[in-house]
């Protein structure tokens, strides 16, 4: 996988990408857009994937719950990476279901040790299914459990440690859960062992106001703001240069303004932010 | 402290039924209420089913209003909630859900959603090869009765007493005001099949479709010519299956072995 800034792939670019060939390092592509049998989003991700190179990122496999894993679910994903062939394959660390109903949203787990066993031998399963090591990605939150006795940081380092994954560092969403439960960003960022880190994203988020108190939601409709960027300087200087990812999931602009998006994200990295790794 | 199970078990109930009360003990301390964090989920839940239904159901939603579609959705939603990390399919009991709301006007509407419905799973279904003529040329005439064609993987069958096809496409673009279409101007009986990412209704006379409906579940050649022609004098079996091969509606066969009994079939052969 490229080390220059790749872009979110969404179906209102299809076309775009494949008539004007953009100069895009690589796409990463929800792997659920992508689970149909056929039809124009399966078949416009084969032709751009023939072209670019790929992650593959996973909303839906649940696995924090402690549902069984759906084996359907984990059949399809296992036919989209034999499909397209991605470089990375990734998932969030959240659930979304219990006793058979899904929510389909990435709610976050209690940071506790018996969640840090349960979703570290969901991934192992995971792994094992699909042959190959995948990333986990944090999430944004807007809740914490009361039974939490973990860091975040140290949850999500831990998991990995026992699992085997990868980390997919979304610094956007370290920036709102932090502005959220009142953590530093930077104590994060040092309680994440350096060579674990494989990916980062950057996405945008918005602001509301919920009884009072100024709460960033995790959106992926704006621009990146200063203080990730600043993050993420801050990030390439302690993991070194990792393929990173421009997302944007609502109020999806043109394709240029992500291109000088993953621009900008290439621009910092030129300037030497990233040293270490 | 709760197991992880119960923890899970208890915010889902507060997500999909509204039922906070017992999540809110689970909800560290904060300086707001516990309910207003819970409510933020809340809102992404049931706008991320609702985008899923919309994107399955534009037409339904033209014609029904933004507002009472978002208010059945999440109606829909309470009462049947996903049952996979995928929403696709979150929609598929959709047509059946607003058929059981019984109301005066839903005739109709219950019969657009089925369409609806099928033009997403003609959508989405896996392509396939046109038939093999040569390799049918070759099959001996004493195997024709046992021979069993395969339809395309996008090809569903459509029955309604109301014009559904035509207030489907007055409806789907929704830059475009649509024309007025009479209630009781016309029932339709369609295939609904995509070929080449290309999405296409081709409009059946009663015995194809019988014959259609026959091939759809796995019966021989031969019973469903006899269904066709039951249901239809003017049926004309090899017309049919010419029309139906050039549309690359019928796309393969088998010979069937006479061991392989399909309780189904009437067996005419």
């Amino acid at each position: 996988m490229p080390v220059s800034a790749g872009i979110g792939l969404r179906a209102q670019h299809h076309l775009h990408v494949l008539s004007a060939s953009p100069q895009t390092a690589w796409f990463e592509a929800h792997s659920e857009n992508y689970f149909a049998d056929g039809g124009s989003h399966v078949e416009c991700l084969s032709r751009i994937r023939a072209r670019y190179p790929l992650s593959l990122h996973g909303v839906g496999l649940s696995l924090g719950s402690t549902d069984p894993l759906n084996p359907q679910h984990l059949a399809n994903l296992r036919r989209a990476v034999a499909r397209f062939e991605p470089a990375l394959v990734s998932e969030h660390l959240s659930w979304s279901s219990a006793g058979g109903r899904f929510a389909n949203d990435l709610l976050p787990l209690p940071y506790t040790e018996e969640a840090l066993r349960h979703v570290s031998s969901r991934i192992a399963q995971v792994q094992d299914a699909l042959g190959r090591q995948i990333l986990l990605e944090n999430v944004s939150s807007y809740l914490q459990f009361q039974s939490s006795t973990l860091p975040e940081w140290e949850f999500v380092a831990g998991v990995a440690a026992e699992s085997g994954c990868g980390i997919l560092l979304d610094l956007n969403n370290i920036y709102v859960a932090a502005h959220n439960h009142g953590f530093a960003c930077h104590d994060y960022l040092q309680g994440i062992p350096q060579h674990l880190v494989q990916e980062f994203h950057l996405g945008g988020f918005s602001r509301i106001d919920l009884d009072g108190q100024e709460l960033l939601i995790d959106t992926h409709g704006t621009p990146v703001c200063e203080a990730v960027w600043d993050l993420y300087a801050a990030a390439l200087r302690r993991f070194g240069d990792v393929p990173t990812l421009i997302e944007w999931d609502t109020d999806i602009p043109a394709f240029e303004v992500l291109e000088a998006e993953a621009g900008k994200a290439d621009a910092l990295k030129a300037a030497g932010h990233a040293v270490a790794a | 402290m709760p197991s992880l199970r119960e923890l899970q078990t208890r915010v889902l109930d507060a997500l999909l039924a509204a039922s906070p009360e017992n999540a809110i003990p689970l909800i560290a301390g904060f300086s707001g209420p516990a309910a207003s964090r819970l409510g933020v989920y809340r809102n992404n839940v049931q706008s991320n089913f609702e985008e899923a239904l919309r994107s399955s159901f534009p037409v339904i939603r033209r014609l029904v209003g933004a507002d009472y579609f978002r208010q059945t959705a999440r109606e829909f939603q309470r009462l049947h909630p996903s049952r996979s990390g995928d929403l696709l399919h979150a929609g598929a009991g959709f047509p059946d859900y607003l058929a059981g709301l019984h109301h005066d006007d839903f005739t109709y509407l219950t019969d657009v959603a089925r369409l609806e419905w099928l033009v997403q799973e003609a959508l989405l279904s896996a392509e396939h090869a046109p038939l093999d003529l040569q390799k049918l040329a070759r099959i001996a005439p004493a195997e024709y009765d046992a021979l069993c064609f395969e339809l395309h993987p996008t090809l569903r069958l459509f029955e309604s007493r109301y014009p559904a096809l035509r207030i489907w496409e007055a409806n789907v673009d929704s830059d475009v005001e649509p024309e007025t279409i009479h209630l009781h101007s016309g029932g339709d009986r369609l295939a609904v099949a995509r070929c080449r990412l290309q999405l296409q209704f081709h409009p059946l006379s009663a015995g194809e479709h019988c014959f259609l409906n026959s091939l759809s579940r796995g019966e021989s050649f031969a019973t469903a010519v006899a269904l066709g022609e039951d249901s239809d004098p003017r049926f004309d079996a090899s017309a049919a299956l010419q029309r139906f091969v050039a549309a690359e509606a019928v796309v393969d066969f088998r010979i069937r072995d006479l061991q392989d009994h399909n309780p189904q079939d009437n067996g005419t052969s």
